[in-house]
């Protein structure tokens, strides 16, 4: 079996060689083929829109994807809930000596389809490796630009808007951590991981549409939270609307996980005005992706900050996440 | 089956208007189910709900947890004890921070692999918490320990700090929700020392929203009607007798003895240790640990909270200084403690 040595890292004949026989291989498009220390290109555009995330998901390959789905639907999605439609990406990998080279490649072929799926193009890309036992197979960073078409910003949403989510919460983090197998519980349940941007694209010639978030790290509470605090007003969110899978909702129960904390990977939260609800539920139900989209909740002016109204009636506050429920999640 | 709807409208036809009513709960899990269902925002405004003693990494003294830094620190031990007690604070910081060689466990089987696994060393199991957490140190014990396997105990009898509680005039509680999972190993009887000696109505609860309520109702039906009686809504799970196998064990195994609870001090038989029988395995004869006098943390409350006396939001470190990722005293370390339960749902 051929694994990752140090000199694939070291700008010699090995990364040439690793380059054309796994990169080139599976990553289509003129611009890497360039092979130029950078690619140029054009954006026609008044703004543009560009994020960067690191991928460190252990482990590497887990039901409904692996680190390089994640890796492109991440900083896709980071860029749709941005109004922005994505465009080029760049794809920095570090390496640990002794990878097998087919994991390697199984990344890629996974990075190049979800990118092929979502409309983006790796443009252009960086490989390093460590030596063994100084990193955790491969970790990635990919950086992504897209063309804004529109904005969107907290300080847009008023009382009375409702918040929407596109789909079941908590999917990804349960998945992860059924894939660690420090839990002895077997299930069908797989992760969300998938790039939301053709579901939201459309969304945004909606003149209602105010604000967006993909709740990732911290789940859906903490991206309640940070609205409530970017506008200074109040969202109340209902307990008995918030669409959780069966197995999700038994699963966190059993390992004592708020599914509201746990990380979702092809979500979106959306505030919208309220007579615009209808249309933008019907819109993201026309989508696979967006089946279960649902109303979760409403902005307020009657106090600050996020409070749940349970599913007796009750209700409590939610914080944002104090703690990492689950480390290296994506 | 009522509704949750139905249960709080009989709840609210249950309480007089002109009398104030305290109940309080001695259980963790008690204090989760109700501050995340939100049971005290839907409760009439004269009906209090306090948490007591009910945590058990909270009431776990100082001394114990020094005691056990310093044998974590003692080359030839390896220390293995629950996940939340390596977190909390003392004045000789925490085993985490300030320890050396320790493991978390989940189970006390695995404080017998640990000990196999590591001949050459004594592995000192800190055993903690109330009747549910003693019962398993007690099937290890009957199924024998390895030589080098030694038992630190720390537990507790919830029943008896309960009446000291109830012996505190300034406290006043007018009925107690028992601990489902104790009332599991000890039995519903166990309760009725409060309604007989002291006229306190006590209902066994289980952990559901809807099962809290029911238990509240029964509390609330027996004031009104002016009795008082050991009450069980939690049938499926706890027996009248309770749990006789794990009572048989606990008391083959442990002997009733004087012990500190932090934020409360020295009570008389409250606590178990070891029978003599058993020394050999006893972490306090093996190292002839020595109790050491408990210091209060400046500001903090967690005593009289642990006493049902206040609410963490009364503290002045709460949400300032005290949080769970920087814990200033023990009821903000575990996921059953009031300040850490309170910090999380609370708008205060």
């Amino acid at each position: 079996m051929k694994k990752i040595e140090i000199g694939h890292g070291g700008g010699g004949r090995l990364t040439r060689d690793l380059i054309q026989e796994v990169f080139l291989k599976h990553l289509k498009g003129d611009h890497l083929h360039a092979l130029e220390d950078a690619a140029t290109l054009s954006l026609k555009c008044d703004q543009i829109a560009m994020t960067t995330d690191s991928y460190v998901v252990h482990p590497l390959f887990f039901p409904g994807g692996n680190i390089g789905t994640l890796a492109i639907c991440g900083t896709v999605n980071d860029l749709a809930v941005s109004g922005a439609i994505p465009q080029y990406i760049s794809l920095g990998l570090i390496l640990e000596e002794g990878l097998p080279l087919d994991t390697l490649e199984q990344i890629i072929m996974s990075i190049s389809e979800a990118a092929r799926d979502a409309g983006v193009q790796i443009v252009t890309g960086d490989t390093k490796v460590v030596e063994k036992g100084k990193g955790d197979g491969i970790y990635i960073n990919t950086t992504g630009i897209g063309s804004i078409v529109r904005r969107m910003s907290a300080e847009n949403i008023e009382s009375g808007d409702v918040i929407i989510c596109t789909g079941t919460l908590g999917d990804h983090g349960t998945a992860i951590a059924l894939a660690r197998e420090e839990f002895p519980v077997e299930s069908e349940l797989t992760s969300d991981c998938a790039a939301l941007n053709k579901m939201l694209e459309p969304l945004f010639k909606i003149d209602g549409i105010r604000w967006m978030r993909d709740p990732t790290r911290g789940g859906a509470a903490t991206v309640m939270v940070e609205l409530a605090d970017a506008s200074g007003l109040g969202i109340q969110l209902f307990e008995d609307s918030i669409p959780l899978r069966n197995d999700v909702r038994f699963i966190t129960e059993m390992l004592g996980f708020d599914p509201l904390y746990l990380a979702n990977e092809g979500k979106a939260i959306i505030a919208v005005s309220e007579s615009c609800s209808v249309e933008v539920l019907r819109m993201l139900h026309n989508n696979p992706l967006g089946v279960n989209a649902c109303v979760i909740g409403k902005v307020t002016s009657d106090f600050k900050g996020v409070r749940l109204r349970t599913v007796i009636g009750g209700e409590r506050s939610l914080i944002m996440a104090e703690e990492e429920t689950l480390p290296r999640i994506c | 089956m009522k509704s949750s709807e139905q249960l709080i409208k009989i709840i609210h036809s249950l309480v007089p208007a002109e009398k104030k009513i305290k109940i309080m709960n001695v259980c963790g899990s008690h204090e989760h189910t109700i501050a995340f269902s939100g049971i005290r925002s839907i409760l009439p405004a004269n009906l209090e709900i306090i948490p007591g003693p009910g945590c058990p990494v909270c009431v776990c003294s100082e001394s114990d947890i020094i005691n056990a830094i310093n044998l974590s620190n003692n080359p030839d031990v390896i220390l293995v004890t629950y996940g939340d007690m390596l977190r909390v604070p003392t004045r000789q910081g925490s085993i985490r921070a300030d320890g050396t060689s320790y493991k978390m466990i989940t189970s006390p089987m695995e404080a017998i692999s640990i000990a196999k696994k590591n001949p050459e060393k004594s592995v000192v199991f800190f055993s903690i918490g109330f009747e549910t957490t003693t019962a398993p140190t007690a099937a290890i014990l009957q199924m024998g320990l390895p030589d080098n396997l030694f038992i630190l105990s720390s537990h507790k009898l919830t029943p008896v700090i309960m009446e000291l509680l109830v012996k505190d005039t300034t406290i006043a509680i007018d009925g107690f929700i028992a601990p489902g999972h104790v009332s599991a190993i000890v039995g519903a009887n166990a309760w009725k020392v409060f309604p007989e000696k002291y006229g306190i109505p006590i209902v066994v609860a289980g952990f559901e929203a809807e099962n809290l309520l029911m238990g509240l109702i029964e509390i609330l039906s027996q004031l009104r009607d002016g009795l008082a009686r050991a009450g069980n809504v939690y049938k499926q799970v706890v027996r009248p007798e309770g749990n006789a196998h794990a009572q048989g064990i606990i008391n083959k195994f442990f002997k009733v003895a004087d012990i500190n609870w932090r934020g409360i001090g020295h009570v008389p038989e409250s606590g178990l240790q070891l029978r003599d029988e058993y020394a050999r395995h006893n972490a306090n004869v093996e190292f002839n640990l020595q109790p050491i006098k408990e210091e209060k943390i400046p500001g903090c409350i967690c005593g009289n909270i642990i006493l049902g006396k206040a609410y963490p939001s009364a503290c002045g470190l709460f949400k300032t200084q005290c949080s769970p990722r920087t814990p200033q005293g023990p009821c903000m370390v575990s996921m059953e403690g009031a300040c850490n339960i309170w910090y999380r749902t609370s708008s205060e």
